[in-house]
């Protein structure tokens, strides 16, 4: 059972990693072609040198996602903070208002955002792509963190207000580094959408070395106009995978470490 | 025109509550209650669940805000200072200890805050640490301390601050009864005695008896009676009090008219003729007594004996009038002996 789910999760990957590894010929007839050989790095080459090369993407798009993930955060944990202390019936309301935001599909905004992008001059303009990110992921990560607030005993602040800590020292002292394990979870929820965003990303930069990755890997050209070519896709996204399955296992352990545990009665 | 300066009273040291009040909503959780708490004074606040105990201990602490009434702290009214502002500690009864802190950083925490020089913050730490034998547990974590040793870093925190007024609020009901009874002393010599008043909540009425001075009993967000432990259990102020205080609980006999009759346990013994006949039904045995329950034509009643003491099955029972305590039977207020 555990290797047909690891073999359901697993096989796409290995595709891409096989597809990006061989000559076009072998990966059409199965077998090396006339020039003999089956096993080829070419397609990283050719992504690795083209004009602007890949680095170029990664890094914009390293850029954006950063940007995206400190703006989400630091909105959304004032928000979930306040949404927490909330009487009962705001907080439902609120609640719910957020969730229909969350659900809303993205791809019915980008026309709207693209007029914004236009009006307010933010086009060709990476920071300010990690805007319309930040707005959109906000209402989720606002509901995944006000939900850790919930779990937190309030007994912790209580006390720490009794020593007297203020707001601001109750959460950079007490209150966010129990969340962090929520925080590392929401922060990559956040990096993975804006790294994977497509629409808006097109639409918002037009210059290429502004690009960045989905809509990069798009604008890769074949030698001709009728050839597809597959094994630069793959080696783009094999390279485009590499940053967040790093980041998946640096935060791994702070994202499954119970941190509160023991914080009342054993 | 000023003839004479006007003459400042002293303060009066110590906890004043005066009319103090909250209501949520419609719902009244504690409605004017009035106490005083000397210095080194401990005062239990004793009554079932919701009964506004632990309420009054938050607005005492100045976590949650009184809607009306005042607190006064060694003559100074602290009703509208925030928390931090009062120099009130407490101890809650999860311990509330931060997880992710060290013993030692739990307890530096408040005073890094405040900015108390690090010289001064490790002397006070180290003497508090010296006093609650938790020298050897100061770079270990809460997660890594048994129940009893994290109720005495939640003390030592409380007392760190050198509070003026100390709350403690259900401190042992995570501990298991053993540990319970040998820590009682420890907490008073700890708490009581010295120049703060201790305010201390708690449902269990023998933990109130064994560690307070004086006893608060609340119900339903009103006090009902206070005293020491002597006078709520020989003269309580109504039926509720005489039926919280005491276990076996007290008997309290059918009505007769305005009157009811309440008799304590201990207080009925066998006669010879006279008394009211009793069938006996079940005897608990518990080595140093026993709980015997009669069947009798007042309705079961529940008699506490010596333990060697052995009972036919048929009896009368019978009591000295100085025992009786009588309730009016509407009200539930202590009337005289008729």
């Amino acid at each position: 059972m555990r290797g047909l789910l690891l073999l359901w999760s697993l096989a796409p990957l290995a595709w891409q990693l096989y597809t990006s590894l061989v000559t076009p010929e072998a990966l059409v007839s199965g077998s090396a072609g006339a020039t003999g050989s089956f096993w080829t790095l070419e397609n990283y080459r050719q992504v690795w040198l083209a004009d602007p090369p890949i680095w170029r993407y990664l890094l914009n798009s390293a850029v954006v996602g950063a940007a995206s993930t400190a703006l989400t955060l630091a909105l959304a944990v004032p928000c979930a903070y306040g949404l927490q202390r909330q009487g009962g019936r705001l907080r439902w309301a609120v609640s719910l208002a957020l969730l229909a935001t969350a659900i809303f599909p993205t791809v019915l905004l980008f026309l709207a955002l693209l007029q914004l992008a236009r009006t307010l001059g933010l086009a060709n303009n990476l920071l300010a792509l990690s805007l319309p990110y930040a707005a959109l992921c906000l209402p989720l990560a606002v509901l995944l963190l006000r939900a850790a607030f919930a779990e937190l005993p309030p007994d912790l602040e209580d006390a720490a207000r009794l020593e007297g800590l203020n707001l601001p020292q109750r959460l950079r002292h007490v209150l966010l580094p129990l969340l962090a394990p929520s925080l590392a979870s929401t922060a990559i929820l956040v990096f993975l959408f804006s790294w994977n965003e497509y629409p808006i990303a097109l639409t918002w930069i037009s210059r290429p070395e502004l690009l960045t990755l989905p809509p990069a890997i798009a604008r890769l050209a074949g030698s001709s106009l009728f050839t597809v070519p597959y094994g630069a896709f793959a080696a783009a996204t094999v390279l485009g995978s590499l940053p967040l399955l790093l980041l998946v296992l640096i935060f791994q352990r702070s994202i499954v470490s119970g941190l509160t545990q023991g914080a009342i009665k054993g | 025109m000023i003839d004479a300066m006007p003459v400042l009273p002293s303060p009066a040291p110590g906890l004043r509550i005066e009319g103090l009040s909250r209501r949520l909503g419609e719902r009244t959780l504690l409605a004017d209650l009035n106490l005083a708490v000397a210095p080194g004074e401990c005062l239990a606040l004793l009554g079932p669940s919701g009964c506004g105990k632990t309420t009054t201990l938050r607005l005492l602490a100045g976590l949650d805000a009184a809607s009306a009434g005042r607190i006064l702290l060694d003559g100074r009214d602290i009703t509208q200072q925030s928390a931090g502002e009062r120099r009130v500690a407490m101890v809650f009864q999860s311990y509330a200890l931060y997880p992710h802190l060290s013993v030692a950083d739990n307890l530096a925490l408040g005073l890094r805050i405040r900015g108390m020089a690090p010289k001064e913050r490790e002397g006070r730490i180290a003497a508090v640490l010296e006093l609650l034998q938790l020298g050897e547990l100061r770079l270990r974590r809460p997660a890594q301390l048994s129940g009893g040793q994290r109720q005495r870093v939640a003390l030592a925190r409380a007392l760190l601050r050198q509070p003026r007024l100390v709350l403690l609020d259900e401190p042992m009901s995570n501990l298991d009864a053993q540990l319970r009874e040998e820590l009682r002393p420890e907490l008073r010599r700890l708490l009581c005695g010295g120049d703060q008043p201790v305010v201390y909540v708690t449902h269990d009425q023998q933990e109130a008896m064994g560690m307070a001075d004086r006893i608060a009993v609340l119900r339903d967000g009103a006090l009902q009676q206070v005293g020491s432990a002597r006078e709520l259990y020989e003269r309580p102020a109504n039926r509720f009090v005489a039926a919280f205080l005491g276990r076996p609980a007290i008997n309290l006999l059918p009505a007769q008219g305005q009157r009811q009759l309440g008799l304590r346990p201990e207080h009925l013994q066998p006669v010879l003729h006279g008394g009211i006949a009793a069938r006996l039904q079940r005897r608990e045995w518990w080595g140093n007594q026993q709980l015997l329950w009669l069947e009798t034509a007042q309705g079961d009643l529940r008699m506490l004996v010596a333990a060697d003491q052995s009972l036919p099955e048929q009896l009368q029972l019978g009591w000295r009038p100085e025992h009786e305590l009588w309730f009016d039977s509407h009200s539930g207020e202590r009337l005289a002996a008729p």
